[in-house]
């Protein structure tokens, strides 16, 4: 379980980010009051365009940021207070954050689990069920310079999951895969729900979050704009799809912003 | 502690699993040090060799008669021209100034006559001028030679017809035997020398060492996001950051005990015959537990002072730009060890970090290092080096410098 309630997140901009930006302001407010609950057997997907505050918001849950305002809880666990106690429970993935090149996927896979601290025998056992579920067994001796993106992204998730974490967080984890690719992964985190799990993803591929996503918060400008299942949604703004809903309040709140 | 020891093993299996690391870090440099040092033995070598094969063109003017003769006794090999007092001179000493001709030797008018007249103090002395160019390897060389070689053995020879016998001018002898009367204690005397050399040398090799290996470790991991993953791991960022310090430190000792043997080697090639020099110098147990104690603490304030810029550069580049001051730093602090001896420093000076290193171990060599500035230094360095491992640790749980956000 999940439980994000009131979170903001301001950067302050050094003046190169600033002149980047092209503002004048040095604070930057990613995410602007954020609340959400994902529950324990569901998908809950945070949909939202470049920049909105998605990966902000997946950071702060995975501690690797503070929230600047809020309180973010993981397992009940408070995300400032006892961070180490959410690491213990949470399999996190994002693309900014890699795999030691020089190493082979077996190797961190190990390396991983004993920082996780766990036993070889659990280790081997867990290496076992994820490779042999992602098909890296064929190249998990390979350091991971020489693997193709996708395989990269299988070696990242699996070893995420090297400690069976009850919670998953993955920031577009399908990015830039291959549809194979992509639906092994999408295929596991139903797995994974499906063993009472909570899973949250970010994702701006509608038709992952459509067809993935038990429950959808839509993103914009750091703003939840509106949450709920996807019928939830279609009902609420009138449309017959995703994307349209999405464009309808992305119009909707953009002008707002303006 | 399990996760420093994770982080540590993963580390040194890092480097040792990557051959062209080992090669970069390890081989090559030592390799270099080496080969450098032996061309520059080789070519010193050359230098004297060819110095000594040289021929020297000496041109002599108004020699005495007997001088000839004098020279022809002596084992002394030129290309001898002899002028009369009315040569011109002008020509020789333009080819001594372009290096064709490498020495003039002009005896006084009169100079004979003036020696056999000589009865008593006050009576004129004539002299002999030698001209000839000190930039020039040749021409000093020649002028010394010839100074030392047939100048010397000629005055023995005009004091002795002077005198009828030379030996009333000897009254006493200064030890016929030199070596008879040395007292010295070999030790002292080898460690003086390298007292003055070896602080730098393993000062500067163990802030090279810990260069190479602190900026990938630690920017590279941050640049790559590879250090975020360990991050997300649920260890201490302290454990973290001891891991990365202390399988630096590890490494950065391997590799400064390779560039020392290379340095040591290569002044051995050179010439210098420090390797002799070392096996005279005797340590007692408590010396070899100072000098261990003190290159531990050294060895980890560097891989910390490196590790700190490191973590707060964002490229490696970055990071290169940062750590150069401090690089100069270090060789100030060490350099000045060989301008100086062991010993005799106020006990405030022992508490200067890096400087004291370095004269804790230049005293040490000398065998002069107190327990009490050892306690200083040793306790100096240590607290420097814990300070900085905290500002490290803060680093590791500060978003912006890790995530630059």
């Amino acid at each position: 379980m999940i439980k994000i309630k009131e979170l903001t997140k301001i950067y302050k901009l050094t003046k190169k980010q600033m002149m980047e930006k092209k503002t004048k302001k040095n604070m930057m407010k990613a995410v602007d009051n954020l609340s959400l609950r994902a529950k324990s057997g569901e998908i809950y997907g945070l949909l939202g365009p470049n920049g909105a505050g998605k990966t902000t918001a997946l950071r702060c849950t995975a501690t690797l940021l503070k929230p600047t305002n809020g309180e973010i809880s993981v397992m009940g666990y408070d995300t400032v207070k006892d961070s180490e106690d959410v690491r213990k429970r949470i399999g996190f993935l994002t693309n900014e954050i890699k795999l030691d090149p020089q190493f082979s996927p077996k190797y961190m896979f190990s390396f991983f689990g004993r920082l996780h601290g766990l036993d070889d025998k659990t280790i081997e056992e867990r290496r076992e069920k994820l490779f042999d579920y992602f098909g890296i067994k064929d190249f998990e001796d390979k350091k991971i310079d020489e693997l193709s993106s996708g395989m990269k992204q299988k070696a990242s998730i699996a070893v995420s999951l090297v400690h069976n974490p009850e919670v998953i967080i993955f920031d577009e984890p399908t990015n830039g895969l291959d549809i194979v690719t992509a639906r092994s992964v999408t295929d596991y985190l139903r797995l994974l729900r499906d063993e009472g799990k909570t899973v949250i993803i970010s994702t701006h591929i509608m038709t992952e979050a459509e067809k993935l996503c038990d429950r959808i918060g839509i993103i914009i400008n750091g703003v939840l704009v509106m949450e709920g299942t996807l019928s939830e949604i279609l009902e609420e703004t009138k449309t017959k799809d995703l994307e349209d809903a999405f464009f309808e309040l992305y119009k909707k709140h953009s002008k707002e912003e303006e | 502690m399990e996760g420093t020891k994770n982080i540590i093993k993963k580390e040194l299996t890092r480097v040792f699993t990557d051959k062209k690391l080992v090669i970069s870090l390890f081989i090559l440099p030592g390799v270099l040090i080496m080969v450098m040092y032996s061309i520059m033995g080789g070519l010193i070598s050359d230098l004297e060799k060819d110095i000594e094969a040289h021929i020297p063109s000496v041109y002599i003017q108004n020699a005495p008669e007997n001088l000839e003769t004098t020279i022809d006794a002596l084992d002394y090999i030129a290309d001898i021209t002899y002028l009369n007092l009315a040569d011109s001179t002008d020509y020789i000493k333009d080819g001594i100034l372009k290096g064709d001709v490498d020495l003039l030797v002009v005896f006084d008018e009169e100079f004979t006559g003036t020696i056999q007249s000589y009865k008593e103090i006050g009576d004129p002395i004539p002299e002999i001028r030698t001209f000839y160019n000190p930039s020039e390897d040749y021409s000093n060389a020649a002028r010394n030679n010839f100074t030392a070689t047939v100048l010397y053995t000629y005055q023995q020879s005009l004091l002795a017809e002077r005198l009828g016998n030379i030996e009333q001018l000897q009254v006493f002898y200064i030890d016929r035997d030199p070596d008879a009367g040395v007292i010295v204690d070999e030790s002292k005397a080898s460690g003086k020398f390298l007292a003055m050399l070896l602080p730098f040398l393993i000062n500067i090799m163990l802030f090279q060492g810990a260069m190479g290996l602190g900026m990938d470790s630690i920017t590279g991991e941050k640049e790559r996001g590879t250090l975020a993953s360990m991050l997300l791991s649920p260890i201490k960022r302290s454990e973290i950051v001891f891991g990365k310090l202390v399988s630096l430190g590890i490494l950065t000792s391997i590799s400064a005990v390779i560039y020392t043997i290379s340095v040591v080697i290569g002044i051995q090639r050179l010439g210098g015959g420090s390797m002799g020099m070392m096996t005279s110098i005797k340590f007692t147990p408590l010396q070899i537990v100072q000098l261990f104690v003190m290159l531990i603490v050294l060895v980890y304030l560097y891989v910390a002072m490196v590790a700190l810029v490191a973590v707060y550069a964002r490229t490696q580049k970055e990071a290169g730009t940062y750590v150069t001051p401090l690089y100069i730093l270090v060789m100030l602090g060490s350099i000045m060890t060989m301008f100086s001896s062991g010993g005799d420093k106020a006990i405030q000076y022992y508490a200067i970090p890096i400087y004291n290193g370095s004269i804790a171990m230049q005293d040490l060599l000398v065998g002069e290092l107190s327990m009490l500035n050892f306690g200083v230094t040793v306790g100096t360095l240590a607290l420097i080096a814990l300070l900085i491992t905290t500002l490290i640790t803060k680093a590791f749980n500060s978003e912006r410098v890790m995530f630059n956000a």
